[in-house]
């Protein structure tokens, strides 16, 4: 006989596990002990990012990323070497840190970590190397924007900010091209080599010994520099307005509706991620539900808040059939619209609060994500409970958070749509839409 | 590697196979079930349907209205998706273990009740939502026809891996509820499912649990049968497709046949391709784009095999051309490092190539979710689920004499096919992933 529908158990009550903090010289040793967890997971945080670039060095970080891996000897030596302890290398530049580290099976640790050091610490950085990958860098980056939606999420900064983030992380196709050897070299001296910085490790750490760990990792070097930063300004032209980029041919539009947001610190996260959750973030949020299962327009929408430590913006992404491009974009505006008159639903407050407190065991259930969560914490100099505070808040958010929520975070009418897609049969029906004014550009005239 | 000596494994009156595994993080439970279903068991005109049949799967049935497995779900945080290949159909969900019940009453649900729920409207809805995932995947992505051409030249007309799991257009729009429903019928039984879960509870526990949901479904009446996959004759190659479109790049694709996944000579053309491939000390890396350098970074990953349990497996080996570098010379120059593995592999790569493999295969049972996944698909694939902790062992029993003997026995030019992409002239167009799975849900997070 078949079982009528279960209630659920008790829901056990969960804590993010307390990280050990070890000093080390002028660095900090952050760690988590996962017994089982054959995998070690060890991130080192410093404070360069694509955000403190000087103006004249724009994707100097993502370069030296790419450089890093030719390694102490040079020559792309790095990833053969540590892929002989099964050792996987990470160099990431997010808009607000420089984050290296290693994947490593605990039996090798030891190894893989010295090469760890000298490939972080002492790179070779042979100017030959430097201006392979710097090359290799300047034809990915067209190579990756022949997908629609990477270059309609690239195409995004220039048209919110002004300096530093309206060109891509990356330093884009123009800019990149004036960063010489010489400078990655400084850059790596100043911003790399001589700052100690912040070491995460996770995994089963039985027989890790921390303080030699960062010994080796931080040596000699300085503390990390107190940070200052002043938010952005936006760039000239009417709100609400839409950009076009053109790809002729193309059967389906990617289409990203962004505007800007306040920063990480600024934002109340559980209000913030809390609407965004019911606009766009989940599988049954309103734009999915409304643009894939109801019109079957797409394959998935989305949306969510990129937060950086001096601004933010919010997005909302989906890739549509071409001939419903100018009703996808209707139907989000609408949806967002009903979601700020009319606010939320019982059933969706319930999801963000449940969604977010008793699922945090499937969060972190890798090494890998409990250390991302650390990195988090030091990148945003959040405390080490941070993982429990935002639990809290969303345990005690309310329909009436939820609700000033939409109409503090979510603001169609300083939006900007861009769509990526075939532009001589998109621009009538989009100005019909009457968004706003419709500009259609080339993708290669995006960046100067 | 040790193995968990914890894994046990049960089969309920119906046929259902069960096995359970420790978690090594606490309060979570990962469910992962394997049907012996997937594109393979399609016919001539009804392509796709495995995969459709996937996106119905999450649209209502007998006690649950459309949406309710995937709210139930994300209210509790959890993770869930499906995915669909050749030789079966995966869904999975990770919970906080309270939920547990739950998410085997939903399965056991939609297994038992599915055809109850289904309607013209959500099939009308999902066919939609699945050409657009093919125009999003295949279509609209420079290359993305690349995988559907490789199938088509290395399998015959009607061999059941000749085409592409997400199907064609014109099989999309004629599928009808009838056969949606007969489908279910046919290939949805307990006898059919490897279930496994992965929590931090006792198994004895969670087969208790297992039984009372699944326990009262009842076996399929008859078992379908399996379209022939045998191949009778050698690809005969080389063969080639040659297109020329909107691409930002030449680009090159090479696939040829190996053994079925499972076999010793499988796992011999799996380290051969991970020598040639995988990882920045391969040798196609090192060559083509560290030191002469005529191919796009692609941070070495040029080679993978794609695993056929059924049939014939395909190593395939994929670069794209840098700037003002012709395809003709890119693929000359992959070729010729391709025929030279015939020459010997060292030992020193041979480490290197088991190394990346061994990282590859922790990495993806580090967590609860992959560990599940990987122990229902050894379950279902070869009835042994403690070679999820035990495969590498199948690597590093293989010697340098025997990856050449399979390299030379097969990578070949009678047994090679090749897709090459050129840009048309004065145009301009991601070097996309050969994707041989589709999932149910955009940009799902693999573990």
């Amino acid at each position: 006989m078949q079982q009528t529908r279960p209630d659920l158990g008790a829901v056990a009550s969960y804590t993010f596990p307390k990280p050990q903090r070890v000093r080390v010289g002028n660095g900090t040793v952050v760690a988590v002990d996962l017994p089982g967890q054959q995998l070690i997971s060890l991130r080192l945080i410093l404070p360069g990012g694509g955000a403190v670039e000087p103006l004249d060095a724009l994707g100097v970080s993502a370069l030296t990323s790419e450089v890093l891996e030719d390694g102490p000897d040079g020559n792309s030596s790095l990833a053969p070497a540590l892929e002989r302890y099964g050792a996987e290398w990470i160099s990431r530049v997010t808009w607000d840190g420089f984050i290296t580290g290693l994947d490593a099976p605990t039996s090798r640790l030891d190894e893989a970590v010295l090469l760890f050091n000298d490939a972080v610490r002492r790179p070779a950085l042979n100017p030959d190397d430097i201006i392979r990958r710097r090359e290799q860098l300047l034809e990915r980056f067209w190579l990756e924007a022949a997908s629609a939606s990477t270059l309609a999420m690239r195409s995004l900064g220039g048209q919110l900010f002004t300096g530093r983030y309206a060109t891509p992380l990356a330093g884009g196709p123009i800019k990149l091209a004036d960063i010489t050897p010489e400078r990655v070299a400084a850059f790596h001296a100043d911003s790399l080599a001589s700052v100690a910085g912040t070491l995460v490790v996770v995994g089963d750490l039985a027989g890790v010994d921390l303080e030699e760990l960062g010994r080796g990792v931080f040596g000699d070097a300085a503390a990390v520099p107190e940070r200052r930063s002043t938010e952005p300004g936006p760039p000239p032209g009417e709100l609400p307005r839409v950009l076009i980029v053109d790809r002729p041919g193309s059967v389906q539009s990617a289409l990203v509706i962004a505007h800007r947001a306040p920063s990480r610190s600024q934002v109340d996260l559980p209000r913030a991620e809390g609407i965004s959750e019911v606009l766009g973030g989940m599988f049954t949020s309103r734009l999915n539900m409304e643009l894939r299962e109801r019109l079957g327009y797409t394959y998935g929408a989305g949306s969510r808040f990129d937060l950086r430590r001096d601004s933010g913006v919010f997005f909302t992404s989906t890739q549509v059939e071409a001939s419903t491009t100018a009703h996808s974009v209707t139907s989000s505006f609408e949806q967002i619209a009903k979601l700020r008159e009319d606010g939320v639903t019982e059933d969706e407050l319930a999801t963000v609060r449940e969604s977010n407190t008793v699922g945090l065991p499937v969060s972190y259930s890798t090494a890998r994500s409990v250390a991302g969560a650390l990195v988090d914490i030091v990148m945003h100099d959040l405390p080490d409970d941070n993982v429990d505070r935002v639990r809290a808040g969303y345990e005690k958010l309310t329909a009436e958070d939820l609700n000033s929520a939409a109409v503090e975070y979510l603001r169609p009418e300083e939006a900007v749509v861009v769509v990526v897609g075939d532009a001589d049969s998109l621009r009538e029906p989009l100005t019909q839409a009457g968004v706003g004014p419709v500009e259609v550009r080339s993708p290669e005239s995006l960046w100067s | 590697m040790e193995t968990s000596g914890r894994v046990e494994q049960y089969t309920l009156d119906n046929g259902l196979r069960l096995v359970t595994a420790p978690a090594s993080t606490g309060q979570v439970a990962a469910v992962n079930l394997w049907y012996g279903v997937g594109s393979r068991h399609e016919v001539p005109g009804r392509t796709g349907f495995a995969h459709l049949f996937e996106h119905l799967m999450f649209q209502g049935t007998g006690n649950t209205d459309k949406g309710d497995h995937f709210d139930a779900v994300e209210r509790l945080g959890g993770d869930i998706n499906a995915s669909t290949s050749t030789d079966r159909t995966n869904y999975f969900e990770t919970v906080p273990t309270h939920a547990l019940d739950l998410i085997l009453w939903l399965e056991a649900d939609r297994l038992a009740t599915l055809r109850e729920g289904m309607t013209q409207e959500v099939l009308d809805n999902q066919r939609d939502v699945v050409k657009n995932e093919r125009r999003q995947r295949y279509e609209n992505q420079p290359y993305g026809t690349a995988l559907e051409r490789i199938l088509r030249l290395a399998f015959p007309e009607g061999h059941p891996y000749h085409h592409p799991t997400i199907g064609s257009m014109a099989d999309l729009d004629a599928a009808d509820l009838d056969y949606v429903k007969s489908f279910h019928k046919l290939h949805y039984g307990p006898d059919n499912c490897v279930l496994t879960v992965v929590s931090d509870l006792e198994s004895a526990d969670v087969l208790a649990r297992v039984e009372k949901y699944f326990g009262p479904i009842p076996a399929r009446d008859e078992v379908p049968e399996v379209p022939d996959p045998s191949l009778g004759s050698p690809l005969g190659g080389p063969v080639r497709d040659a297109v020329t479109e909107t691409v930002p790049a030449a680009g090159v694709f090479i696939g040829f046949r190996v053994p079925a996944y499972g076999d010793r000579e499988h796992d011999a053309a799996q380290l051969a391709s991970a020598v040639l491939g995988q990882g920045q000390g391969s040798r196609l890396y090192r060559s083509l784009v560290v030191e002469r350098p005529i191919a796009a970074d692609d941070g070495g990953g040029a080679a993978d095999i794609l695993p056929f349990r059924y049939t014939d497996s395909l190593l395939l080996v994929n670069m794209l051309a840098r700037e003002n570098v012709d395809g003709d010379v890119l693929e000359k120059a992959i070729r010729e490092e391709i025929a030279k593995l015939a020459d010997g592999v060292s030992e020193e790569e041979l480490d290197r190539a088991r190394a990346v493999l061994e990282r590859e295969h922790l990495h993806h049972i580090a967590g609860p979710a992959g560990l599940a996944d990987t122990i229902g698909s050894c379950t279902q694939l070869f009835d042994d689920p403690e070679l999820a902790y035990t495969w590498p062992r199948r690597w590093a029993d293989i010697s340098a004499e025997e990856v050449r003997a399979a390299a030379e026995r097969l990578l070949v030019d009678g047994n090679m096919l090749v897709v090459r992409f050129d840009p048309e002239p004065e145009a301009e167009a991601e070097a996309s992933e050969v994707e041989a799975e589709a999932d149910t849900v955009a940009n799902a997070p693999r573990s």
